[in-house]
């Protein structure tokens, strides 16, 4: 029973059918210089997603999520008025180079700041982009708008994801942590669909976030211990409909400490 | 169209992570994306409703960076030829800095041909199955595997202790 690499790479890969898959699995089995090399190719993938996927954790930067948001406003306009004159939406094909591109990123930024440190008026660079806001606030969209700031929570379209410290303490807290970091994380577990959950607690938001693509979608929200009762934590009803909320979710028993340790050690994989 | 916008919105973090796997540092990764999302927003009359989205939109990355590279290297050669020398000390000097500044596994992937790096990214970190990696490069999927296992030969190596 012979293996090549690239039936081994396959099988890595998860690309082989089962009864593929199961011919080469035996092989492996029967043979350690096999297993080996199977477990580095494992590894490998282990490997750079761990150094690649922080970067999908972070904030995307506004300025990325304004220029798709004043898209969607020019389609809609477009949608609303039927027909509007063409020519705001480039050319299809118009060359885009790195260049270019890095100093409307970089004026945006400064633009950004210049409004962030002038007076809090509303001065919107011309008339369509007032008419995009307006046009994005009437339909609802508010395409990849930070809630608060550098904070912990960021609207996408995907939903409301965690963000900063609250993404942080999603990854590596474990639930056993010392009670006095805030957040703090009541329990995880597995729920249908396989997805991992934690539910959070914290003085300013609580809820129950789920591990998908990467990101911690916020399948749940409400507020945190400080407003709920007006008493730093003391166990509300809010906490007692969580973790009841995060039971229906739940597929088998919560992690246990080991499994929760493995599952922060795996990234959550 | 508000699908467009809203599955784009929806990828712009694995489009970043994307980015950063093909150009190993933050600020091209940044100009990447900007001129991606750019592109494909002019773009959008032209995207077939119903076929894969993200696809489409990793295409467009995977031939900007390419056009950005050859591009780079073209204006490297002339720079070279213009100048006699002259700086290719100070490049190489600024080029040695900044890869005492980036870790392990992007000194790796940046050592990869970048037709084995696009393929081990789009494989193994960004989740694609060979066809739809080989749709996205637009190779055949024979071609893809076998750069794959040699840019996976390549890593293995160089992170042999850490992977």
């Amino acid at each position: 029973m012979s293996v090549t690499p690239e039936e081994l790479m396959a099988l890595a890969d998860g690309e082989l059918s089962p009864e593929e898959a199961a011919r080469v699995e035996a092989a492996v089995a029967a043979d350690p210089v096999l297993a080996r090399r199977l477990e580095a190719e494992r590894k490998l993938r282990t490997v750079l997603r761990g150094h690649l996927d922080p970067v999908a954790r972070q904030p995307v930067p506004d300025p990325l999520t304004d220029l798709i948001a004043r898209a969607a406003a020019e389609d809609s306009e477009r949608d609303m008025t039927d027909k509007i004159a063409e020519g705001i939406r480039p050319a299809p094909g118009e060359v885009v180079d790195l260049a270019a591109a890095r100093v409307r990123r970089e004026e945006a930024e400064k633009a950004r700041k210049r409004a962030a440190k002038g007076p809090r008026i509303p001065v919107f660079a011309d008339r369509r982009m007032a008419f995009a806001i307006a046009a994005s606030l009437v339909l609802g969209l508010m395409l990849g708008t930070r809630l608060h700031g550098e904070g912990p929570v960021t609207q996408t379209r995907a939903g409301l994801v965690a963000s900063g410290s609250l993404a942080r303490t999603l990854d590596r807290q474990s639930a056993s942590a010392n009670d006095t970091d805030e957040p703090r994380i009541l329990a995880s577990f597995k729920r249908q669909g396989g997805d991992y959950c934690r539910v959070f607690a914290g003085t300013a938001t609580s809820g129950i976030a789920c591990r998908q693509n990467a990101t911690w979608l916020l399948e749940r929200t409400m507020p945190g211990t400080a407003r709920q009762t007006g008493e730093y934590r003391q166990a509300g009803s809010g906490q007692a409909d969580l973790m009841a909320a995060a039971q229906d979710m739940m597929q088998g028993e919560p992690l246990d400490a080991a499994q929760e340790r493995a599952a922060i050690a795996s990234d959550w994989h | 169209m508000h699908g467009f916008c809203n599955e784009l919105t929806a990828m712009l973090p694995r489009l970043r992570r994307f980015a950063r796997g093909l150009t190993q540092n933050a600020a091209d990764a940044d100009d990447l994306c900007q001129a991606t999302v750019e592109r494909a927003l002019a773009a959008r009359g032209q995207w077939q409703e119903g076929s894969r989205l993200d696809a489409w939109v990793y295409r467009i990355m995977r031939n900007q960076w390419i056009d950005e590279t050859r591009a780079r290297s073209r204006r490297a050669r002339t720079f070279v030829h213009e100048d006699e020398g002259a700086n290719v000390g100070v490049a190489a000097d600024r080029d040695a800095e900044n890869r005492v500044e980036i870790g392990n596994v992007d000194r790796a992937l940046a050592r990869l041909p970048a037709e084995q790096r696009e393929a081990v990214v789009l494989v193994l970190v960004e989740g694609f199955a060979y066809r739809e990696a080989a749709e996205i490069i637009g190779i055949p999927q024979g071609t893809l595997t076998s750069r794959l296992g040699r840019g996976r030969e390549a890593l293995l190596k160089e992170l042999g202790e850490t992977a």
